[in-house]
């Protein structure tokens, strides 16, 4: 049983570990909290829904990648018209700005899609594959593939390519960045569209794992989302993937043995503990004295 | 005196209003608060409580609900002595999540089905102005007194102002339980306006708009918040009102006419129950954050109003 609920955890903690990833890149580079992150994260599981209707030869991978571009898409729409044109010398007028793209995100989606739940269409086999006493569907297995793969290109990415470098060399310091020849303007954008494209993901995943996607399922997500940055280390990209995997697990382990409702009363006592006790978050990596 | 319809859109902008002040009190130390709807809901029931379930008048419930979520303010405010910045911001929203799951599993006051039979409030609307009026008073006074100095030195530089000596414990925990207490206020008028409220009353969507209301309307002075709550409450009808003038064109002029789309595209982007006006709110937040970060109001905004003049900086 135990095993069983460790593996539901580790499918919500995934989602959660994506979108949380987006979250903790832009806040390391413009250490903004970019409040309508969880909207992209719906607006993907949408496109990844509509591309799935409309197009007979589409598969989930399609869906994924259509989702993935138009995120992507999103993400610079964001950085150019909505949070480089804002002057950063009022810290709280970009976080403002991007509450306003939450609101005209929900409403186009409200707009255009509906209001209502709608069902997301079964595009993998379901098949059960029983491992000793734990039984874990292709379904499950395709989530996590994807998830784990996007995390690693990601992380490859962060490591390993010269734009990455230039996004770390960022986050240290947008002056000494600049200095050394940086495009501080262009690292910026590609942080956002990078950080989308993941919620994109994030959101196809999700409406494949719960069967049915609403255009206000971005709060929630993003909400628990800030909680794993937090938990991670503000900034801190590997801090967010286990610190998502982990929220996920807790939160599995409170619903099935102490109720649903104790389960979002856990994740802010702990939200609230660790910012009194460990602001830095679990790995304590780095420290940011203010937001 | 008024029609109903407009009766309700200024009282619950008066609210809106009210809850804004609760949001300005600790951002004038610096204290970035996400909670308010948090407090608003303690607020709300407390004084649901009192009237509800006691009996008792509602004077004596707004007293209770401004209490109740003030003694709760304190108790926040003293761990949020030890945060600043966006760590604050996080503290708040766990704290109003928190709240909101309280309501939903406290089972005295209907848990999920939510608290019904809310006795409800004749004269809101006088109720609400009056209260807005005495927050007006008590801001302008608190500008000019040695308090409010304080607390503008507390936002500047906490270890100036502790240098000059300024008590920064004892004004930052002021402002934070006076600020619950007025958002209790808030969460109080509500409960006893709409008879009835729930979890999702007071979501942190609603936290996020009270601080969009101070901020828009500009957070380094004391007009903002009303001037912020009452342009962002009432653009809806504003939008709505940009129509009716529209319904004047002749029939003739559009009907098979080139603009004729242009036309319905417009009227119906100003239509009233309709999200395609929340889209409308949004875009103007998002210039507005473009063409004027600081906000509507700014303390030069309000100078040549002033009769004694002063030099200060625009914040």
């Amino acid at each position: 049983m135990l095993g069983q609920q460790l593996i539901n955890g580790l499918m919500l903690g995934a989602s959660y570990s994506l979108v949380a990833i987006g979250y903790t890149l832009i806040f390391g580079v413009l250490r903004l909290l970019h409040f309508a992150h969880g909207e992209v994260f719906m607006v993907g599981a949408f496109i990844g829904l509509h591309v799935v209707l409309w197009f007979a030869f589409a598969n989930i991978y399609v869906a994924i990648a259509g989702a993935m571009v138009v995120t992507a898409l999103l993400g610079w729409i964001v950085a150019r018209f909505a949070v480089q044109p804002v002057d950063k010398g009022y810290p709280l007028a970009p976080l403002i700005s991007t509450i306003g793209v939450t609101i005209v995100l929900q409403n186009l989606a409200i707009n255009i899609f509906g209001g209502e739940q709608v069902a997301f269409p079964e595009t993998i086999e379901q098949i059960l594959y029983r491992i000793g006493p734990l039984t874990i569907s292709s379904v499950q297995i395709f989530i996590l593939a994807v998830a784990l793969l996007s995390m690693a290109a990601l992380w490859l990415f962060i490591d390993r390519t010269r734009m990455g470098r230039a996004i770390r060399a960022t986050s240290e310091s947008h002056e000494t960045a600049a200095l050394l020849g940086v495009d501080v303007n262009r690292v910026v954008v590609v942080t956002f569209v990078v950080a989308s494209a993941l919620a994109g993901i994030a959101g196809v995943l999700d409406g494949v794992k719960n069967s049915a996607i609403t255009p206000h399922m971005g709060l929630e997500v993003a909400v628990k989302a800030l909680v794993v940055m937090l938990l991670g280390g503000l900034g801190n990209v590997p801090g967010a993937m286990v610190a998502g995997i982990l929220l996920g697990m807790v939160e599995i382990l409170t619903a099935s043995y102490l109720g649903t409702s104790v389960r979002d009363f856990f994740t802010f006592v702990i939200l609230i503990l660790l910012l009194l006790y460990r602001p830095t978050g679990l790995f304590g990596t780095r420290t940011i004295e203010s937001g | 005196m008024f029609d109903e319809y407009l009766r309700s859109v200024l009282i619950f902008a008066g609210i809106h209003v009210i809850a804004a002040y609760s949001f300005y009190v600790p951002f004038k130390t610096g204290q970035i608060s996400l909670g308010q709807a948090g407090f608003m809901g303690v607020g709300a029931y407390a004084a649901g409580i009192v009237t509800a379930k006691l009996g008792l008048p509602f004077p004596l419930g707004l007293l209770a609900g401004g209490v109740a979520a003030g003694l709760v303010g304190v108790g926040v405010g003293f761990p949020a002595l030890r945060i600043r910045g966006i760590y604050l911001l996080l503290l708040t929203l766990g704290f109003a999540e928190i709240v909101q799951v309280i309501i939903l599993t406290w089972d005295y006051t209907g848990g999920a089905q939510g608290f019904q039979n809310i006795p409800f409030l004749e004269n809101a609307l006088v109720w609400i102005y009056a209260i807005v009026a005495v927050l007006i008073v008590f801001f302008a006074r608190l500008e000019r007194s040695s308090l409010g100095r304080a607390m503008d030195a507390v936002h500047e530089d906490e270890m100036a102002a502790e240098v000059m000596g300024v008590d920064v414990v004892r004004v930052k925990l002021f402002a934070f339980g006076l600020g619950a207490f007025i958002a209790g206020l808030a969460g109080a008028l509500f409960a006893h306006y709409s008879t009835y409220v729930d979890s999702v009353t007071f979501n942190i969507l609603i936290g996020v708009e009270i601080l969009m209301f101070v901020l828009v309307g500009g957070g380094f002075s004391y007009w903002g918040p009303l001037f912020g709550a009452m342009f962002l409450s009432l653009l809806p009808e504003f939008l709505r009102a940009l129509r009716d003038p529209m319904e004047l064109i002749p029939v003739s002029w559009t009907e098979n006419a080139p603009w004729n789309r242009v036309y319905e595209v417009v009227y119906e982007f100003l239509d009233f129950e309709n999200e395609k006006r929340l889209i409308v709110y949004g875009l103007v937040l998002v210039v507005m954050m473009i063409l004027r970060p600081q906000g509507l109001i700014t303390r030069n905004t309000m100078r040549p109003f002033r009769f004694v003049q002063r030099r200060m900086h625009d914040a």
